[in-house]
This record gives C-alpha cells, structure tokens and sequence, in this order.
C-alpha cells in the first residue's frame, strides 16, 4: 500500500469522529518497500491539493522518512522536491504491520501489502 | 443449463449478501477473473477522457480490468469485498484494499472520480442500494463524476429475465461443474437515475444502456 493511499484513508468505525483523531492512521510494526514507479511531474503537481500535507509530514515523520516541512512556494518547478514527493507518495509501499486510529484505538491489518479495513458488525 | 431464480430466501440483507454476493465471490474468484479482460466501451471512453492528475476509486473493482485502463497520468485505487479479487488486483501490481462498499474508508471528497461496475445490483434493498451511491458520492469532491453500472432487467444478450422479477439468484457454474448462487437486484429502465435524484446534490450528466446494464455518470454538486 502507497503513501498516497494511506493519505486518503480514515478510521470509520462509528461513534470515532473525532476529525483530529481518527485522521490520520498510524503505521505501526510495518515492513516498508521501495518499489521504482515512473514519475510524471504534471501529475504529481496536480496531487498536491489532493494530498493533505500535515498528515503527510506527520506520517513521513513516524517512519523516518525525510520529507520538507512545508511546500515550495513553486513546487511545478523544483524539481528536487518533485522527485523527493513521488518517492514518497508514490514508490513507498508499506508491505506489513497495521494502522492504528488515535480516536478508538481500531487497528487495520497489512497483510502482503493489503490492507484489511472492514468493520466488525459492532462498529458499522 | 441452470436458470435463474426469483429470490425467496428469508434472511436478513446483510446475511443474504455474505452467503449469496461475498462468499460466492471468494469461491469463484479465479475463475470470474479469467472471464473479466476486456473493458466496456462507455467505461475506457470515461476513463481516457479524465484530466491528467485526476484521483480515483474502483468501488468493487473486481479483478482490477479498470485500474490499468490508464495509468502514469491518473492514479486509481481499488477496494474489493473479497478478498481473494483483491489479491488477484495486488498480483497485478494494482493499488487495492479490502472494504465494504456500504461503509468506505476514505475521507470526504477526496476523489477526482469514481466507478462502481456491476456491483450496486448486489446490495438487496433500496435502501442499502442508496447508501452505496451515498459513499460513492461522499468520497468524490465537489464537481467530481461517478460512474456506476448496474445489470438491466431488460437484458436482451444471452440472460433472460422474468420482467417482473427483480430480485433473483443467478448461477455461477465452475468449470468443475460447482454452482453458486449469487443475488441480484435487476435494475428497471429510470431506476438507477431515480436513485441518484432521490439523494441529491448532483445531476446526471450522461444515463443510457450498454451491455445488458444500465449506467449512469453523475457530477457532484
């Protein structure tokens, strides 16, 4: 699972709509893997609104990834930070390990890079 | 040759989708793949006219024939209900998790776009059919599309079905000669549009026939 994947999911379990703790998850005990992807620099300057930045950083963070602590002022044209994005968004998989949600505590499995985030009965 | 069945069973929505939709899906889920490759016309046309950049979700992606209709300028993510397709969608490198349709892990509006093929016809009543088209809807942003199909009633290629029977169990037949039931509810001509209207806060931007399936792209208003 990607990065950028990880950047849109929250937890849902019901009643755990705490905005500042259900979002976003925490990686926890994960296996990490590069895998080289093609990049393409219109796309991912045209993520960018579509990323939220602060989880991002904050999830870089927890896995000791570097990452800038804020955005460009020009990002379409600086290269180094488009290159650094896509390795981060795009080419990190997280193979194994869980996410956990701050709010309620619900833990998703990875499993062989899948992620399991279906509900028990009790939580929908 | 086995024939559809109207749908009598009288068990709970929930129960009557994991014995007849999930698990059925978890069974034949190689062999479903190997007779899923080629992609509906109105859904690549759909697909290939998006902007560079856009962000999608495959609700029910299947085995994934949608995920690498276009990729390097778009990116797509796949959620299945069964397990055994999304690891058929990860074999093939796809972006993919395992999620139920009614309940989506995604932040609101995060979305460019997203389909849903062949698969609201599995939920078994109204009002869950809603509640799928509701996600769909909640996770595209303002002025993002969805794209849902859905199995016609009126099917005119090699199914058949009794005009006034539109919940009904369907034959999966396994090259080993196993079959399994599967639920559906058939879609009437304007049904799948009425459900779009009755929500809101969109506008049917294109509704036809293709396929032996009723589709419908909506813009998120």
């Amino acid at each position: 699972m990607r990065l950028l994947t990880h950047n849109m999911l929250k937890c849902h379990v019901k009643n755990c709509t705490d905005p500042d703790k259900q979002y976003p998850l925490r990686f926890k005990d994960v296996q990490i893997e590069q895998i080289e992807y093609e990049p393409n620099e219109e796309f991912l300057v045209r993520m960018l609104p579509r990323i939220d930045w602060s989880a991002l950083v904050k999830t870089a963070k927890d896995l000791n990834i570097g990452i800038p602590g804020s955005m460009p002022e020009d990002p379409a044209s600086d290269q180094d930070f488009l290159q650094k994005l896509h390795t981060i968004i795009m080419e990190t998989h997280i193979t194994e390990g869980s996410m956990v949600c701050d709010g309620c505590s619900h833990e998703y499995k990875i499993t062989k890079g899948i992620a399991n985030m279906l509900l028990a009965e009790h939580e929908i | 040759m086995r024939e559809p069945v109207a749908d009598t069973l009288e068990i709970s929505s929930a129960a009557k989708e994991e014995q007849y939709v999930h698990a059925v899906y978890n069974e034949i889920a190689t062999h479903f793949s190997d007779t899923r490759f080629k992609p509906w016309p109105v859904i690549e046309r759909y697909l290939l006219a998006l902007p560079t950049g856009s962000l999608g979700a495959d609700i029910g992606c299947g085995n994934g024939k949608y995920l690498g209709v276009r990729t390097g300028d778009i990116f797509m993510m796949g959620t299945d209900r069964s397990s055994s397709l999304v690891e058929i969608c990860r074999s093939r490198n796809h972006e993919c998790l395992i999620s139920d349709g009614l309940d989506l892990p995604y932040r609101n509006g995060c979305f460019d776009f997203a389909i849903s093929i062949a698969v609201i016809h599995h939920f078994s009543t109204k009002e869950r059919r809603m509640d799928a088209v509701r996600e769909l809807l909640r996770i595209v942003r303002t002025g993002g599309t969805v794209l849902v199909f859905v199995w016609a009633l009126e099917q005119k290629g090699r199914r058949k079905f009794d005009e006034n029977t539109q919940d009904v169990l369907v034959p999966w037949a396994k090259p080993n000669g196993d079959v399994y039931q599967r639920y559906y509810h058939l879609f009437r001509d304007g049904e799948l549009s009425s459900l779009f209207s009755e929500i809101g806060g969109c506008e049917i931007e294109e509704a036809g026939y293709d396929r032996d399936n009723w589709f419908v792209i909506a813009r998120k208003l």
